[in-house]
């Protein structure tokens, strides 16, 4: 017989407040394009995994279910803001129950190279109502850090172009309707950003100044972490963990 | 000189399980005189893509179907259902909201969490609910629509399971209210 919504909750509780077993912890990086976030994220990786923790990736639009789906749609530039959204959000989903909770429940530390506060920047830069997309993603679960890489846009702008041309979508072309990609990027990355700034304060994210060198970025990121890692597991993810744990797949833990 | 009359844009909304009843019904909601058609679930082939996808990449939750439902309706609104209604035409949606809904309440999901998913649909001009037969059981014809497509992937392993979905999910539907939609 399946267990009740509370007790799902109360097993949930328990789980992440054991002192005897090594709790998850879930560490995101955010920012805009051409700030330097997976760099930072892959040096991070290599320096965690030589402090012995056991470290699971994930990257945005990654589900294998999902992200073919996603992929064809762009190609041929078929997807509206709505739709880009909401399948976003699903790969998202698929990810946290997939991927995220199983390895969070098993005490890894899970790095997001990109979380759901890149659809929420997005999504609102694309002109969604923010309310609406924060709902697509519940229940929330709430990293316990969350590194948001500050750049301005022209920085943003000069990264990317120096090393590709901006897809259709990166550039906001459906949004701003403007042929030029670089030109749109440029328009489109003031509104992400503007929105990345607002979600800081909202969400109190920990803003990393991208415009440094990697080195002392790199520096600065590990002693946040030291400061950071010892947070008690926060209760705002239990209905996140309890969801998942009703779903067919997961009521064998 | 006159001008023939002209039925106004209308959204028809059909809600079901059982799939071939469901697409009758909405054969019979369009009159000779309301130029129009039918927008059908999957539109957009996201689920087509979805029944493709290998068991390694994993099984979607009742929740990443919903968001897949409600990507594929959005696609339906923007380029079946808007551009009719804009041109005065009358469109048939099969299945709309109300389906999603009562098979998402059926599954566990919050009611709140589904009515703001489906916040950007607009509310249809009319409804039809399609009860299943009473003297066939609730699977027969349910295979090919939404609602049967959701309750075999949440209960794989068992058909009385599916079935039981099936039956919330009808019975919800009998008693749902056009509440959950609202004309933007």
């Amino acid at each position: 017989m399946r267990d009740s919504a509370a007790a799902l909750r109360r097993k949930a509780r328990r789980h992440f407040t054991d002192p005897s077993r090594p709790r998850g912890l879930l560490v995101a990086f955010e920012g805009p394009d051409g700030s330097g976030k997976t760099t930072q994220r892959k040096l991070f990786k290599t320096w965690l995994k030589s402090e012995g923790y056991d470290v699971v990736t994930t990257k945005w639009n990654s589900s294998a279910l999902i992200k073919p789906i996603i992929t064809s749609r762009k190609t041929i530039h078929a997807l509206g803001p709505e739709e880009y959204s909401l399948l976003h959000a699903a790969d998202f989903r698929h990810r946290v129950e997939q991927a995220i909770l199983p390895a969070l429940w098993d005490g890894k530390l899970v790095i997001a190279d990109r979380f759901l506060f890149t659809g929420l920047a997005r999504d609102v830069a694309r002109g969604l109502d923010l309310d609406w997309v924060l709902r697509l993603y519940e229940p929330l679960l709430w990293p316990d850090l969350v590194f948001y890489f500050a750049v301005s846009p022209a920085t943003s702008g000069k990264r990317v172009a120096a090393t590709r041309m901006p897809t259709f979508y990166e550039a906001g072309q459906d949004v701003t309707h403007v042929d030029d990609p670089v030109a749109s990027y440029q328009r489109f990355v003031r509104r992400v950003i503007r929105e990345y700034e607002s979600l800081a304060l909202i969400f109190n994210f920990i803003t990393v100044d991208a415009e440094q060198t990697i080195r002392e970025q790199h520096r600065q990121i590990r002693g946040l972490f030291l400061d950071g890692r010892q947070r008690p597991w926060s209760d705002w993810n239990t209905d996140a963990v309890a969801d998942w744990l009703a779903t067919p797949g997961a009521a064998r833990r | 000189m006159k001008t023939a009359a002209r039925a106004p844009a209308t959204l028809i909304a059909v809600d079901g399980i059982d799939w071939a009843a469901m697409l009758a019904a909405a054969r019979s909601a369009l009159t000779p005189r309301a130029r129009g058609g039918i927008s059908r679930w999957d539109a957009s082939g996201v689920f087509q893509d979805l029944a493709a996808a290998g068991p390694d990449a994993g099984a979607p939750s009742a929740r990443t179907l919903l968001l897949l439902y409600a990507a594929d309706l959005a696609f339906r609104l923007r380029w079946q259902i808007r551009p009719a209604l804009a041109e005065g035409r009358t469109v048939v949606a099969v299945p709309y909201v109300a389906t999603a809904i009562a098979v998402g309440r059926a599954v566990g999901l919050p009611a709140t969490w589904l009515a703001g998913l489906f916040a950007f649909a607009p509310r249809p001009d009319s409804r039809r609910v399609v009860h299943p037969s009473r003297d066939a059981p609730p699977a027969a014809g349910a295979r090919d629509g939404f609602a049967g497509f959701v309750c075999e992937r949440m209960a794989t392993a068992d058909r009385r399971a599916s079935r039981r979905l099936l039956e919330e999910t009808s019975a919800r539907l009998s008693s749902s209210r056009s509440r959950m939609t609202r004309r933007l």
